[in-house]
């Protein structure tokens, strides 16, 4: 059994199945152990239950019976465990989702993504599976040997005793050979490993190999690694095939072992003179000999259980480990104590001495910044790539905890605002153009519970994208993504935008998602800025002048400070950096014969 | 489309058909042929094993048999001669069965190995371009995963298959032997168990495809929204991504109950088949009536006998699946790689460097030209820079001097000759590249730089790393040569890679060098080590640069200026920027910032 603060409250929810589940188990384990009586009295009595055919078809019946209660205690145990198995990796995997989600951009900074998968997958798997198999297990070798044993001792004390030996072999076996195949295997799937990621490498640096003349190194080494993997493989079937002769060795062993002795004693027996041990006599019939053959027979299983628990148990210990670490994780961007709600946002925002560096990193990637946006102004961010343009932007959405008194919003200091009701008054249109595998629509109306059609095509209309949306066959119910259509890397930008737009937040952030579309599209979108989010705060991140030279203020940023802040006009005058921005970009124009590229 | 489909549609390659049994049988001959001794052998031992499997049963029964009869003073004689005999046959049952299952496995994973290798080499001959339109991740997958699958049908699948037909036509016979009308009784049974077991075997499968389907699009929603939370966060979005997973959570519990209860009535309705099968043995057994001992061996070879024809029905299932790997590996060995010395190519050892494009057109699809009508010459140990924007056509050059791609019309000449008539491997040995983007290999800073080639001494090693200034930062790492180097060297700056890539190249020996000069940031310090070993690598012969430093176009031969794949102007650096033509607003925009 596996206990933790994670999973003991399953054990509340589910204990009816399990109990169910147990019960079934134990009346198949006893169920099973009439059987092998039966065998032997057919043996012993086959004579006599030839002419008593009514004799016979009672026991014969009851085999039946037998046989039917094992198809039902089989099929119920497998239901009920698994439902409860299932139900805790499927409660267990939500609450790691709810988790997830209230973790902050920090934590996703520093943890990979792929190790939350793995939490999410082989992890949960490995409970999962101990809860399911590994009970199975345990009952089995508990109730199903202790129901044969008991049926064992009663039919022949001295026998068991004789049948112990061989027997107890195996359970050590069965722990040995997990404890060596699983590190075999791992050895196996390690080298196994190693040749995928050498093609995968191989394949990919194709060029430098080719540049260097060195498909024949590279094919002596991978003959290395193959031949490697041949005998790593034969290594691996050598000792499973090894383990599993020497467990059929030893039952050979045993029935050779109960057969010889047990052969002597019923001929003693019949012949008159039983062996006496201690003073009893064995009294043992051809029939009884069987059974406990029989008995043997359905030993075995529980044995070699008894020998893997150990090791799943440890297994499915570790994983619990690793999720409880995940689901123990303390969130650090959380609500104040005493929230102030936002409302009726009129967009004002105030950089106050602004200095943000990001976890881990030793240099700020923003340094005291002091700026006001004026509510419902239209502002551009430029800046070379490095410059904190994304940083200044991104700190408006309390993705990472912020030095109190540095960023307002409304007057209102950020830190000491209801998160929820900031996220409400703020869209983003990201700079990675991020869309979910899902339908344009629902992408675009990512924001509303349910999207309004209108809304959502006015937004497409925003994002100069509608008419691409409508020549895609299914429209707006085009699914983007993998397993839909890929858009390119323009459209999801739009998409992006349009998603931003459909908001209707008081405060608009754009974060350079002009990159990848054409002049005159990009020209449409900035109209539709200026005409259809006047008045309200509007925020462009840009790679270049011409995308921002017609807001109301522009702020020209470098290595992580603001070097000016104004107007296209003043700033022509003003700052030699933007001047050269706007230089060099009238050079690229010719450079490049009018044409501008596109991604 | 269901799961499978749409994974085997991703898997797909270039080349990918359909082919006939006869077809896949005609190409998996040559692998089996090698092992045909080890088959015959495994399947001759097999044999023996379902032979000793039949007998022991027999034996048992006998032992009932003899108790059963008049005890005298042989009896004693008589059982323990049938427990010897028990014991041997029983080891040596076990004996012959691990060298039954080595014999195989040995032959099986030499099928692996030469499938492997043969792959492998054949993807390795194959040209850029065909690199370029093959998926790597599924060229790996054919490599790695296809060549086992299909050694498989024929060492693991095929052989148990004949295994368990073995055994039970075997047990059937005896227990027709010993009695034909509780035998056909049985029959029913194990028939009704073989068409039960097919049938689920479909039906399950589909469930596990189903299961599967939604693990991956819960792994997939899972991987895009924990990249992807800061939008769900921004937008506030938590409750419906929640509503979402929720959704995909109970689909993946409700899948995989769904396989729960497949198994829940399968397992044991074949379990009741067989109790069931017992019973049948014990009452029509009696009133037949047998005796115990036959009896007893009908129990006894029941059980031998459920097993195998639910396996039987399992492996018909599998030998589809591993045909269709047998179908996509044979595919792409019958692809020819596309780039191919013509048969009259010649070993050149050693080149002066001229270098002369002579109305080069290419194209790397259709009409879609990269180079226009390209002619230019380059006189030997020159070196010239080519310039211009992206998409002019720069780095294209590079990669056809050593024939990366085949031109469609003009013709590239290195001392004169055009370089068809030249051995890939001779022009490519004498060609020193240095790549935009500086590939690096896991493993060491060694092997990096040898690739694998054990014949460079460490002096030369070094003597290499010094000539191009990488000598002191790779001294100054705790393992210095053997120094790790993580997938793709992402533990080196960008500028130690551009140094490495450099002693790499110089390690080699080129007498003819390009470079295509990385734009990445590189720190002050590292910048002005790689612009002195610029200078010195310049010495070594020809060199063709895409350049991106000032200091490389300045001390040019010969600048090259291309604009969308045609040459617009060529001279020195100070005769073109007296033109004040495009070089020179080029020069503006690209480099000037550089003078700072």
């Amino acid at each position: 059994m596996l206990f933790g603060r994670h999973v003991n409250k399953y054990y509340r929810k589910y204990w009816a199945f399990f109990l169910l589940g147990v019960i079934a188990l134990i009346v198949v384990d006893v169920a099973q152990t009439f059987i092998p009586r039966f065998l032997g009295q057919i043996i012993d009595e086959d004579s006599i239950l030839v002419d008593n055919l009514d004799e016979l078809g009672k026991i014969v019946g009851f085999i039946m019976l037998c046989a039917l209660i094992m198809f039902v205690g089989r099929a119920i145990w497998r239901l009920s465990i698994f439902r409860a198995s299932t139900g805790i990796a499927a409660g267990i995997r939500k609450e790691m989702f709810d988790k997830a989600e209230k973790l902050s951009a920090s934590y996703y900074h520093e943890t990979k993504v792929g190790n939350i998968m793995n939490w999410f997958t082989s992890d949960i798997e490995e409970i999962s599976d101990f809860f399911g198999w590994g009970t199975v297990m345990i009952v089995d070798a508990i109730f199903l040997s202790v129901s044969v044993l008991v049926s064992m001792i009663r039919l022949n004390p001295w026998m068991t005793l004789l049948a112990m030996a061989p027997i107890g072999l195996i359970i050590v076996w069965g722990a040995l050979v997990d404890r060596f195949m699983s590190a075999r295997w791992e050895l196996r799937q390690k080298e196994f490993d190693r040749l995928y990621d050498f093609a995968n490498e191989n394949f990919t640096g194709i060029r430098v190999i080719k540049s260097f003349v060195k498909q024949n190194k590279e094919i002596h080494a991978f003959a290395k690694i193959a031949r490697r993997n041949q005998e790593v493989n034969v290594g691996f079937a050598r000792l499973s095939v090894f383990f599993d002769v020497i467990i059929e060795i030893i039952l050979v062993a045993e029935i050779a072992l109960v057969l010889g002795f047990g052969g002597w004693f019923v001929y003693c027996f019949a012949s008159g003179n039983p062996i006496v041990v201690a003073g009893h006599p064995i009294e043992l019939t051809v029939g009884g000999l069987f059974e406990f053959v029989g008995y043997i027979d359905l030993l075995i299983w529980p044995m070699i259980a008894l020998g893997q628990i150990v090791s799943m148990r440890s297994r499915a210990k570790g994983s619990l480990r690793r999720i409880s670490a995940f689901l123990d994780t303390e969130i650090d961007v959380k609500n104040p104590e005493n929230p102030v709600k936002l409302e009726n946002v009129k967009g004002q925002i105030e950089f106050r001495n602004f200095t943000f560096t990001y976890p881990g990193t030793a240099s700020p990637a923003l340094s005291e910044v002091s700026l006001t946006i004026e509510p419902g102004a239209h502002i551009g961010v430029v800046g070379k790539v490095g410059s904190g343009k994304t940083t200044l932007v991104n700190s408006l959405f309390r993705l990472y905890n912020i030095d109190k008194g540095s960023l307002f919003v409304d007057g209102v200091d950020l830190m000491d605002v209801d998160i929820a009701s900031l996220r409400d008054a703020v869209a983003y249109a990201p700079q990675d153009n991020f869309l979910f595998s899902d339908k344009i629509e629902n992408n675009i109306a990512f924001s509303a519970d349910k999207p309004e059609h209108e809304a959502v095509v006015e937004a497409a209309e925003f994002a100069d994208v509608k008419e691409n949306i409508e020549g895609f066959p299914k429209g707006y119910d085009t699914v983007s993504g993998e397993r839909g259509v890929t858009l390119s890397g323009g459209q999801k930008q739009r998409v992006s935008i349009a998603r931003a737009f459909y908001k209707k937040a008081p405060i608009l952030v754009m974060d350079d998602c002009v990159s990848a579309v054409d002049v005159k599209t990009e020209e449409k979108i900035l109209k539709n800025i200026a005409e259809q989010r006047k008045g309200q705060t509007t925020i462009l991140i840009a790679s270049r002048v011409s995308s921002v030279m017609h807001m109301d203020k522009i702020i020209v940023l470098d290595r992580g400070a603001v070097v000016a802040y104004g107007s296209h006009e003043t700033l022509m005058k003003e700052s030699p950096l933007y001047q050269r921005m706007v230089y060099l970009q009238e050079l690229e124009k010719e450079v490049e014969g009018g044409e501008r590229r596109n991604g | 489309m269901d799961e499978e489909a749409m994974n085997e549609e991703k898997e797909k390659l270039l080349g990918d058909r359909k082919m006939s049994l006869r077809e896949l049988l005609s190409h998996s001959r040559p692998y089996i042929a090698k092992e045909k001794l080890a088959i015959f052998l495994s399947l001759f031992l097999i044999a023996v094993n379902v032979g000793i499997d039949i007998v022991l049963p027999y034996l048992t029964s006998r032992f009932v048999e003899v108790l059963k009869g008049v005890i005298d003073n042989t009896t004693m004689r008589a059982l323990m001669l049938i427990v010897l005999g028990y014991a041997l046959l029983g080891v040596a049952n076990q004996g012959i069965r691990y060298l039954q299952s080595m014999v195989l496995q040995k032959a099986g994973q030499r099928i692996v190995y030469r499938m492997r290798m043969e792959v492998f080499q054949h993807i390795e001959s194959m040209s850029q371009n065909q690199f370029n339109q093959m998926a790597t991740g599924s060229l790996v997958t054919r490599v790695a995963n296809y060549t086992a699958a299909v050694s498989d049908l024929f060492t693991s699948v095929l052989v148990n298959l004949i295994s368990n037909l073995m055994t039970v036509i075997g047990v059937l016979i005896i227990m027709m032997i010993i009695s034909i009308q509780l035998s056909l009784w049985l029959l029913l049974f194990a028939l009704t168990a073989g068409v039960v077991s097919f049938f689920f075997g479909k039906i399950v499968g589909k469930f596990f495809r189903q299961e599967r389907r939604y693990i991956s699009d819960l792994n997939a929603f899972l991987s895009e929204n924990l990249s992807g939370m800061k939008v769900t966060q921004i937008f506030n979005q938590e409750k419906r991504k929640e509503a979402e997973f929720d959704v995909k959570n109970q689909n993946i519990r409700k899948a995989i109950y769904r396989v729960v209860m497949a198994f829940a009535f399968y397992r044991p309705f074949i379990n009741l088949l067989y109790f069931g099968s017992i019973g049948v043995t014990f009452f029509v057994g009696l009133s037949i009536p047998l005796m115990a001992a036959e009896i007893v061996a009908f129990y006894l070879y029941l059980s031998r006998f459920f097993n195998p024809i639910q396996n039987i029905a399992d492996q018909l299932n599998q030998i589809q699946r591993a045909l269709t790997a047998a179908e996509r590996l044979y595919s792409l060995l019958d692809v020819p790689p596309e780039v191919v010395d013509k048969p009259e190519a010649r070993d050149v050892d050693s080149f002066q460097g001229k270098i002369e494009f002579r109305h080069v057109w290419f194209a790397y699809e259709g009409e879609n030209w990269i180079l226009k009508d390209v002619s230019f010459v380059v006189e030997p140990r020159q070196t010239v820079a080519f310039v211009g924007a992206t998409g002019a056509g720069k780095t294209t050059i590079l990669g056809l001097i050593v024939r990366n791609y085949e031109i469609q019309k003009g013709q590239i000449l290195i001392d004169d000759v055009d370089i068809t008539e030249i051995k890939i491997d001779s022009l490519r040995k004498a060609v020193g590249q240095m790549l935009q983007d500086v590939f690096l290999f896991s493993g060491s800073i060694r092997s990096n730089l040898t690739l694998h080639d054990d014949s460079f001494t460490d002096e030369q090693i070094k003597s290499a790393c010094d000539y191009v200034n990488a000598s002191p930062f790779i001294e100054s790492l705790p393992n210095k040569y053997e120094e790790e180097v993580l997938e793709r060297g992402e533990n080196f700056s960008a500028g130690q890679r551009q140094l490495l890539s450099f002693a790499r190249t110089i390690l080699h020996k080129p007498q003819i060098l390009i470079l295509d000069e990385a734009t990445a940031n590189i720190d002050t310090e590292t910048e002005l080590l790689i612009q002195d070993s610029l200078e010195k690598i310049k010495n070594i012969g020809t060199m063709l640069v895409v350049a991106h430093r000032l200091s490389t176009i300045q001390h040019a031969d010969n600048i090259i200026v291309l604009q969308n794949g045609e040459i617009l102007e060529q001279g020195n650096h100070q005769a073109l920027l007296k033109k004040k033509g495009h070089y020179y607003k080029l020069y503006q925009l690209q480099y000037a910032d550089q003078e700072a």
